[in-house]
């Protein structure tokens, strides 16, 4: 009885996920931010640091707007279509002991990924080589970080869904890692200056972006797709306002 | 009679009951919920969810706050400090009886 107890304390946690729309709104701010960062062109040797500051002013306004729009959206939607169909529920707060405890796990959790680099450049490969193939391990490193969230999301709240869009995410990092090593990866001069703004850092760099924004793009779709069908099936499961007598 | 078998005899009658169980439940993974949610999700009847409720805040177990979403009247439930300890010693001891 125990367990049942437990599946109904975790499928209520996934309350705030039962009507698609915050997946649709993740989604929507992820293709967001790709369009800015796939759209925002190339950085050059001579342009490097005002394309950089450009790029990092642009995301940092469009995370915030994006993020309080989202918000706001979210609110309004939920209020107007899924509380007068399913009724509301006010999540519980997080407290400050419980948000340390989370700090502490992620920061042990991306851990894991660095202590690997460290390991493949200190045992197996050199330190330009660990460099040259950040296109690569870049975006499948982000896409195994969020496949493992979504996991442990998914499990935590009931959500079977979830770790099929991880893995499905997981996979697009991955052939966006094939993508770029099928493409070659940058080539390092005889002699490295100590500069940013050499032309295979920058072309290591451009291709980072690219991978990024690719990886963030389909995410953004991936999510928003799954978001419209869990939309389409509360709709007809809740076609209508609960009413008194009905 | 074991000592296992005993611990039944001491389980919460307020709660044991499936129906105010499931709702002691529901409420325990949230900070509140209304009426419509806990109606939804416990596929109970109007009446035995509102009779169930009462007797939950009879025990001192769920609390409720009145208020208004827009010109709306709106009612939330939550469980007290009252509600959360008991459903958490009545979580321990079915789980003693089971073992």
């Amino acid at each position: 009885m125990n367990t049942q107890i437990d599946n109904a304390i975790k499928r209520v946690r996934g309350y705030w996920f039962i009507d698609g729309f915050t997946e649709m709104a993740i989604g929507g701010f992820f293709i967001l931010l790709a369009a800015l960062l796939l759209l925002s062109g190339s950085a050059s040797p001579a342009t490097f640091s005002s394309w950089f500051l450009s790029v990092a002013g642009e995301i940092s306004i469009a995370k915030f707007i994006g993020i309080v729009t989202g918000i706001l959206l979210l609110w309004w939607l939920k209020d107007h279509f899924t509380y007068p169909r399913t009724g509301f529920v006010r999540g519980k707060r997080i407290t400050a002991v419980q948000i340390l405890v989370i700090i502490r796990n992620i920061l042990l959790f991306l851990l894991v990924p660095i202590l690997g680099l460290l390991a493949a450049s200190l045992f197996a490969l050199s330190a330009s080589s660990v460099l040259a193939s950040i296109p690569v391990w870049f975006p499948i490193g982000i896409s195994f970080i969020w496949a493992v969230f979504f996991a442990l999301g998914g499990r935590w709240m009931d959500l079977r869904r979830f770790p099929v869009l991880g893995g499905l995410i997981l996979l697009t990092g991955i052939a966006i890692g094939t993508w770029q090593l099928a493409i070659g990866l940058p080539t390092f001069p005889a002699n490295i200056q100590p500069s940013i703004s050499q032309p295979f850092v920058i072309e290591i760099v451009n291709r980072t972006l690219a991978s990024l924004g690719f990886l963030v793009l389909i995410s953004g779709i991936i999510l928003t797709i799954s978001g419209f069908i869990i939309f389409l099936r509360y709709r007809k499961e809740n076609p209508s306002p609960y009413a008194e007598g009905v | 009679m074991s000592r296992p078998l005993q611990t039944i005899s001491t389980l919460d009658r307020v709660i044991h009951e499936p129906a105010r169980l499931m709702l002691v439940a529901l409420l325990s993974s949230v900070e509140s919920a209304d009426f419509l949610f806990l109606l939804k999700e416990s596929k109970l009847t109007k009446g035995n969810l509102s009779v169930q409720l009462s007797r939950l805040e009879e025990a001192g177990y769920v609390e409720i706050e009145k208020t208004f979403r827009g010109k709306i009247p709106h009612t939330e439930y939550r469980l007290t400090k009252k509600g959360k300890s008991a459903f958490s010693q009545y979580r321990k001891s079915l789980g003693s009886i089971l073992e």
